[in-house]
């Protein structure tokens, strides 16, 4: 798929003059300074920067987990920074798709209890079709019966994008993703949040420090010192190298 | 490691208050009791010796056996005999008796409410007058300052006076201080003195006097006199100074000491136990979380010595720290328990708080010893730990095998059920059983605990299944976790699971007990109308004045009345003192059937006749026609003759003598007890004409109860009531002390969840970003806590019912016959600890709550 920023795309996620500041006086630390970025339905684009550049501040802040001292955070037409913690809490169940870098299962829970677990907390049955075809698209039929510690890293975090697909949430955030398996495995995951995208429509934002995982990304935003300094359209790995190292990164 | 331990203490603070706060209530109960009777002790070895103050030597009938009230009287004309002794000035005869009612202005009975009430012949010795002067005269009584106060008692006013034999008016002439001349030395018993002639008379002891004080001649030499008056009075007397005297008293005021220290010491180890599970259960659970830092500690070169050193040290200062407050804290509960027993009646003389060393050695050893004995297991498992923990990020504790866990725990909880049955069963004395009975207790709860994660999956994932299909994701998530840790689980259950058990156990034996004794009064009453003390406390009632059942017998309407007197101790049988009734034998079998199997209570000459219950024939090897020599308390020896054998004990005891046997050797006049008969009541006159009788009758005998305050009648129904709810009375006493074991399981619930809790922080934090609000992850640990506690509700109500019914069925037929369980009192238990669960889970309940998402998820 190949679309440009001025493509007239609909948002399903933005973040407008969005800053975080933690501490105060000498010690205020700015983690995102007036930021402005959106996120267009049915695209997937990855946050990269150096350490300490507040990629992971922004997804957390985009995603109803943080919140930001000034600006606005809207998902759709929700504009977060108005809403209490339990609608927050509502809204991450209902609207919002979440993939950690690593133990996003309930050990106690199977494969299939935690795909369907924002469903269950919210005391509905959901779209049982799609649920069968979010599962189908892992390939874990025959294993959805299993419990976690009987799943491979890679299987686990298969299980854990089907969970946030499960929902047909307005946006998925992948917290590092691959950061926790080889390069085969990252690839497997990587592959099915892209064909998450393409074949199902879903919009996903993934923070990374890996050029590699980025490149699998529509759009890649550049975040360095709280700011958003560059972006780049249809990313390659060596293209993504390059930028970081103009970056100084 | 030192440091690395106390870090490591400083980094969990709310763990190690806790921790600490569980063996500070041990502590505390060890400290508190014994402080407490320590210091009764001292004040009461003061009050002796003002007591004995009042005469150099006393002399009084030699006693093998048996009470004060029980002993032979001195003739006067032996008083006499003692005054004419070479260098004795002036003897003191004293008489004394139980159950001397005051009533005061407003016709209410002056009831000490426990001690008893006590008449006295006024002796110028040890009771000091403070207002008004000492009785000289028949008519005049004094009363000790303090009832007087109390009760608004005023000099010069007349007032009735219910005495062993009768009720009678005195007029108050004086107040007096007991033992001191400055203040009132009592425990809340209430004192009513009268000249010496006068108190004999109203005692109904006019042939001689308990004991003849004796004042020795001025420079005289005190055990010189003392040989002297022995000599003159041979050995059927025995003459004590002043010292032996002090301590004799000390004696009887130390066994009351040693029951209430004996009763608190109980709950001191319950206490210490319930805190030794769940100190033990804490630092298994703090050692699981903390493999990885420990396998770092390993990988950079700590020694597995050094590991498990540090575990202990950890522990040490828990110890040390607990035992520092609980000490503290066991002062404070001493003044408590005071200030208690001075509320409910028993006033006792200020004095200091004692803190013996010894009592401060065995808090140490209390508070230090449990707290690091429980934390050697978890120690040993922590040395275990290898390097390669640290890296490793799932790595797991080696559970000990089930089958290792089945034999051992088996094992221990056999040898635990073999020490209790050979306790019961042995017929050893009180202490050896005592003993043996806790060492198996003990045994039988380790191994029980030690089994029971073995059947904890099953158990609470059984109980955790309708939780889970009925209650949502919380339902489910609180299910899964209850049977996550089985270890665990059954730990926090272990604690509640002991006072559970004893409460269970409680329930049941005092349940089959008041079965037996309702069962039996169900069929052995026959009598229609019950005499008693008004007074409605524990224990024996005090007596009342033998007149009642005589102007009762003497009303037209009744039949006949029977007199019951009792005597812990009357009677001495192969050298050992037993325990009798006295009744009329002629009447016996017509007011209570006694289930006689052999024989007939009214056959022979009443002044040699004794009914055994077939417990005491049997184990004395009697039946009927045989022939007993027994020794009563005055020293005489008589030769009875077996004329029964009955099978219900619950009215006539085990000895039952006749009322004129008692006589010829008691001073004792008041009755226990009586029963009556409505003369011409059977089924063969109409019910109408029955209900008149009754009617007629009833309004008779309360005629006759006006005059006597301290005395009440009840008819069947009524009887039965009372004794049925005296007994159901005791059994919750009993049961609300046990339970303040509860208190502490509760703490250690609060631990356990709170470390549940946090060992799943990531996992909070997952569920709370994926959209569980904090209401369902708070009802999920609800459902955790409460699965959890149910489970140790269940165990201990079971443990219990199951040690209850074999107490029951060890213990004496004439004590209990019949096993009852009182299912209902049961599922209140078990009610009550998911209650206690579901308290204990508020504090971390909300804890969890507040967890902040992003440092949760971030945390490992």
């Amino acid at each position: 798929m190949t679309a440009s920023p001025t493509q007239a795309l609909a948002t399903a996620a933005r973040a407008v003059a969005a800053s975080k500041l933690y501490g105060s006086g000498d010690t205020e630390v700015r983690a995102l300074d007036a930021i402005d970025v959106a996120f267009e339905q049915g695209r997937f684009t990855a946050i990269m920067g150096p350490s300490g550049s507040g990629k992971s501040t922004l997804m957390h802040c985009m995603a109803g987990l943080d919140s930001v001292t000034s600006g606005q955070v809207l998902i759709g037409d929700t504009d977060l920074t108005t809403l209490s913690e339990k609608d927050l809490t509502l809204l991450r169940r209902d609207n919002v798709g979440f993939v950690f870098q690593a133990y996003n299962l309930v050990p106690t829970l199977t494969a299939i209890e935690n795909i369907t677990l924002p469903m269950d907390l919210a005391g509905s049955v959901g779209d049982e079709a799609w649920v069968d075809e979010v599962v189908d698209a892992t390939g874990l039929t025959d294993r959805v019966k299993h419990r976690p510690n009987e799943l491979s890293g890679g299987q686990q975090q298969r299980v854990a994008v089907a969970r946030a697909l499960a929902g047909k949430p307005q946006i998925i955030f992948a917290d590092e993703p691959t950061g926790n398996v080889d390069s085969n495995t990252a690839g497997e995951i990587l592959g099915f949040m892209r064909s998450a995208v393409d074949q199902m429509g879903q919009t996903i934002v993934m923070v990374t420090h890996d050029p590699v995982a980025a490149s699998y990304a529509d759009r890649v935003v550049f975040l360095v010192d709280g700011k958003i300094v560059d972006e780049l359209e249809d990313p390659t790995p060596q293209g993504i190298r390059d930028h970081m190292t103009q970056l100084g990164a | 490691m030192f440091k690395l331990a106390l870090r490591s203490l400083i980094d969990k603070k709310l763990r190690f208050a806790l921790t600490t706060l569980v063996v500070v209530i041990g502590v505390m109960f060890v400290v508190g009791s014994f402080t407490l009777t320590d210091s009764l002790r001292s004040t009461f070895a003061g009050l002796a010796q003002d007591i004995a103050r009042g005469a150099d030597l006393t002399v009084r009938v030699d006693q093998t056996f048996g009470g004060d009230f029980e002993r032979a009287t001195v003739p006067e004309a032996v008083a006499e005999q003692v005054a004419g002794v070479e260098g004795v000035d002036r003897v003191r005869p004293e008489v004394a008796a139980l159950n001397v009612f005051i009533v005061d202005g407003d016709g209410e009975p002056i009831r000490p409410p426990g001690p008893p009430a006590l008449g006295f012949s006024f002796n110028p010795g040890t009771f000091f007058v403070t207002e008004g002067r000492q009785p000289s005269a028949p008519g005049e009584f004094a009363a000790d300052t303090v009832t007087a106060a109390n009760n608004g008692l005023l000099i010069g006013e007349t007032y009735e006076i219910n005495g062993p034999l009768d009720a009678e008016s005195f007029e108050l002439v004086g107040l007096f201080n007991f033992g001191s001349p400055d203040s009132h030395t009592g425990l809340g018993q209430t004192m009513a003195a009268f000249e010496l002639e006068e108190a004999q008379r109203f005692f109904g002891i006019e042939d001689g006097y308990q004991a003849v004080g004796v004042l020795v001649s001025a420079g005289a030499d005190v055990s010189e006199v003392q040989a002297r008056v022995e000599a003159e009075l041979g050995s059927d007397y025995s003459v004590i100074t002043a010292e032996v005297d002090a301590a004799e008293q000390e004696e009887d005021f130390n066994q009351v000491v040693d029951i209430f220290n004996t009763i608190l010491l109980v709950f001191a180890f319950i206490a210490v136990f319930v805190a030794a599970f769940i100190i033990n259960n804490t630092f298994q659970i703090i050692i699981g979380q903390r493999v990885r830092e420990i396998g770092l500690w390993r990988a950079i070169g700590a020694t597995p010595r050094q590991v498990s050193r540090s575990v202990i040290t950890e522990s040490a200062i828990v110890g040390v720290v607990s035992t520092v407050i609980g000490i503290g804290l066991g002062l404070v509960l001493a003044l408590v328990l005071r200030a208690i027993l001075d509320l409910i009646g028993f006033p006792l003389p200020p004095g200091p708080l004692t803190l013996r060393p010894r009592t401060v050695g065995l808090a140490l050893l209390v508070g230090l010893g449990v707290t690091m004995i429980s934390s050697i297991a978890p120690a040993m498992r922590a040395r275990k730990i290898s390097p390669v923990a640290a890296l490793a990020h799932d790595f797991q504790l080696d559970p000990t095998s089930l089958r290792r866990r089945l034999i051992a725990g088996g094992t221990v909880l056999a040898t635990g059920v073999v020490a209790l049955a050979a306790g019961m069963t042995a017929g050893l004395d009180t202490t050896p059983t005592f003993v043996l009975l806790g060492i198996g207790a003990v045994l039988a709860f380790v191994g029980i605990n030690t089994v029971s994660p073995a059947f904890a999956r099953p158990a609470a994932s059984a109980l955790g299944r309708p939780v889970k299909s009925l209650f949502g994701m919380p339902g489910r998530l609180g299910g899964d976790n209850a049977s996550r840790n089985p270890r665990r689980t059954a730990s926090t259950a272990g604690a509640l699971l002991i006072g559970l058990a004893l409460m269970g156990l409680a329930a049941v034996v005092g349940e089959s007990v008041k079965k037996t004794f309702v069962d039996i009064i169900e069929n052995a009453v026959e009598a229609d109308y019950f005499i008693r003390s008004s007074e409605t406390g524990f224990g024996p009632p005090p007596g009342f004045p033998a007149r009642v059942a005589d102007e009762i017998e003497a009303l037209d309407g009744i039949e006949s009345v029977m007199r019951i007197q009792f005597a812990f101790s009357g009677l001495s049988v192969d050298g050992e003192p037993r325990d009798i009734v006295a009744a009329d034998m002629a009447l016996a079998d017509d007011h209570f059937d006694g289930q006689v199997s052999s024989g007939d209570m009214a056959a022979g000459d009443p002044l040699t006749s004794l009914a055994l219950h077939s417990d005491s024939a049997e184990s004395l090897g009697v039946g009927v026609g045989d022939t007993v020599e027994a020794t009563f308390p005055d020293n005489q020896t008589e030769t009875l003759t077996v004329v029964a054998i009955f099978e219900d004990a619950a009215i006539y005891g085990n000895w039952l003598i006749d009322g004129t046997l008692w006589d010829r050797h008691f001073n004792r006049n008041d009755l226990a007890f009586a029963s009556a008969r409505i003369a011409g009541l059977s089924d063969a006159v109409g019910e109408a004409e029955q209900a008149a009788l009754q009617e007629r009758s009833r309004a008779a005998v309360e005629g006759v109860l006006d005059r006597y305050p301290t005395v009440m009648v009840e008819n069947q129904a009524e009887f039965r009531q009372t004794q049925e709810s005296q007994l159901t009375a005791l059994i919750r006493v009993i049961q609300v002390l046990i339970g303040l074991s509860f208190v502490i399981a509760l703490i250690g619930i609060i631990n356990t969840l709170s470390l549940s809790v946090f060992e799943r922080v990531h996992e909070i934090g997952l569920l709370r970003s994926v959209g569980m609000t904090r209401q369902q992850l708070r009802r999920s640990i609800y459902w955790e806590a409460l699965i959890v506690a149910v489970f140790g509700g269940l165990l201990g109500v079971t443990v219990g019912t199951v040690f209850g019914v074999a107490t029951t069925l060890a213990l004496p037929e004439s004590f209990v016959q019949t096993v009852a369980v009182p299912w209902l009192d049961l599922v209140v238990f078990v009610v009550i600890s998911a209650v206690a669960g579901l308290l204990a889970a508020i504090l971390p309940a909300i804890r969890a709550g507040r967890m902040n998402i992003l440092d949760a998820i971030a945390h490992e």
